[in-house]
């Protein structure tokens, strides 16, 4: 089990123990698992994703960000994220995260996308 | 002897600025808690973030290879401080502490040739600075809700990169009273321009078992990095001087609503002293009046 530190600018969002954490890295996607080698990178806007046993457990949307992945922690510092199981395609316009993407016209692109068609189900 | 009337008028009106303060207290209080828990939970960001930093800075083993906004200019002959201070008064010492610090600082600057150009944040720090001959080149004010303490930080963010890059300013510092307590606030400087040391320092212990890869390459994190570190430690700066603002407002005003207390009290005493004086006066005149009949 690897920890999971979800943070974002204002506060702590969210820490648990996870078997399997998929994030959306500026180069690729790629999954945080235990004994990982330490890394750094930055994250494009996408789909975030908590798994165990191959199973999608939650998903969420990130706008952005970095993490750091060490042994047993990954910490992601988040620009915004919200979870894919309070929105859906047809209430998304709602959303905070919507509003304040405005402007921002690829992670607000990545956003819908992630909504309609998600890379991981 | 004192007037009745007059001491009366004295006594109530100690007793509403009682309660002024005392209402004063309780509602910095209850923001208190808000400011507070808002300035802890937003250091985990910011702890995380200079510690990638520093550890992307510190991975980086020919410092000319970092950019200057990191690492400051040679020969830097222009400081910039951002100077925290507080909308409202009426918490103690709160500005007047910072600004003494602040003035020593400024000379300790001035001493070593540089040129010091300021950013007020708050009310108070612009209408004290205005009063001096430095050189006040931004002022920001109305910090009255979280959303207005995020937007004021992009905004001095965004105008400390602009002046770096118009080589207009060579240091950035910050200063701001740390939330140490409720009842200690201690003025606080936090180097930007070039970035603190101190973290730095902590790193090596930390690096010495963990060596980072890093995507996409060094150059391109640092671009995307240094602005949100430059945003964080703004916004974090701004968060605990808040929450320093509402401790000292709550125990400064705490202070005055058990003097008011103490006052009342001394009034309350002479007032009834003097009163059974004059009737002890009035009687002493009816008696030696019927006497003399």
């Amino acid at each position: 089990m690897i920890n999971l530190k979800v943070v974002s600018p204002q506060k702590v969002i969210f820490e648990k123990e996870v078997e399997m954490a998929v994030l959306p890295g500026a180069e690729g996607d790629f999954a945080a698992m235990p004994n990982h080698s330490p890394f750094i990178s930055s994250l494009r806007p996408g789909q975030m994703v908590i798994m165990s046993a191959n199973k999608v457990d939650e998903s969420f949307f990130v706008s952005g960000g970095l993490v750091m992945l060490k042994e047993k922690v990954c910490e992601v510092l988040v620009d915004q994220i919200e979870s894919l199981s309070d929105v859906n395609s047809s209430n998304y316009q709602q959303s905070k995260t919507f509003q304040e993407l405005e402007g921002n016209e690829t992670a607000l692109g990545t956003f819908e996308q992630v909504l309609n068609n998600p890379p991981y189900k | 002897m004192p007037n009745l009337k007059e001491l009366k008028n004295r006594i109530s009106s100690v007793k509403s600025t009682r309660k002024i303060t005392s209402a004063m207290k309780m509602v910095a209080a209850s923001k208190l808690r808000r400011a507070q828990e808002l300035a802890e939970s937003s250091r985990v960001y910011a702890d995380s973030l200079s510690f990638i930093l520093s550890s992307l800075a510190g991975n980086t083993k020919n410092s000319s290879d970092l950019p200057e906004i990191l690492t400051g200019r040679e020969n830097s002959k222009i400081s910039l401080l951002i100077i925290n201070s507080s909308d409202r008064g009426l918490c103690g010492g709160f500005n007047s502490n910072l600004f003494r610090n602040a003035k020593n600082w400024i000379s300790e600057q001035q001493e070593r040739g540089k040129s010091v150009k300021i950013i007020t944040v708050g009310k108070k720090a612009s209408s004290f600075y205005k009063k001096t001959d430095l050189d006040v080149i931004a002022n920001f004010d109305d910090l009255n809700s979280n959303d207005k303490q995020l937007q004021v930080s992009e905004e001095i963010k965004n105008k400390i990169m602009e002046l770096f890059e118009n080589n207009e300013i060579d240091e950035v510092s910050i200063l701001f009273n740390k939330f140490v307590s409720v009842i200690t606030q201690e003025p606080t400087y936090q180097s930007l321009i070039p970035l603190s040391n101190e973290e730095a320092d902590e790193e090596v212990t930390d690096t010495s078992n963990a060596v980072f890869e890093f995507e996409p390459d060094k150059n391109e994190l640092l671009e995307y990095l240094v602005p949100r570190n430059f945003l964080t430690q703004i916004y974090r700066s701004v968060l605990e001087s808040s929450a320093s603002e509402h401790a000292a407002r709550m125990t400064s005003m705490d202070n005055a609503t058990r003097n008011a207390g103490d006052m009342i009290d001394g009034l309350t005493l002479t007032y009834n002293r003097t009163r059974q004086a004059f009737i002890t006066k009035e009687l002493i005149e009816i008696i030696s009046g019927a006497e003399a009949v």
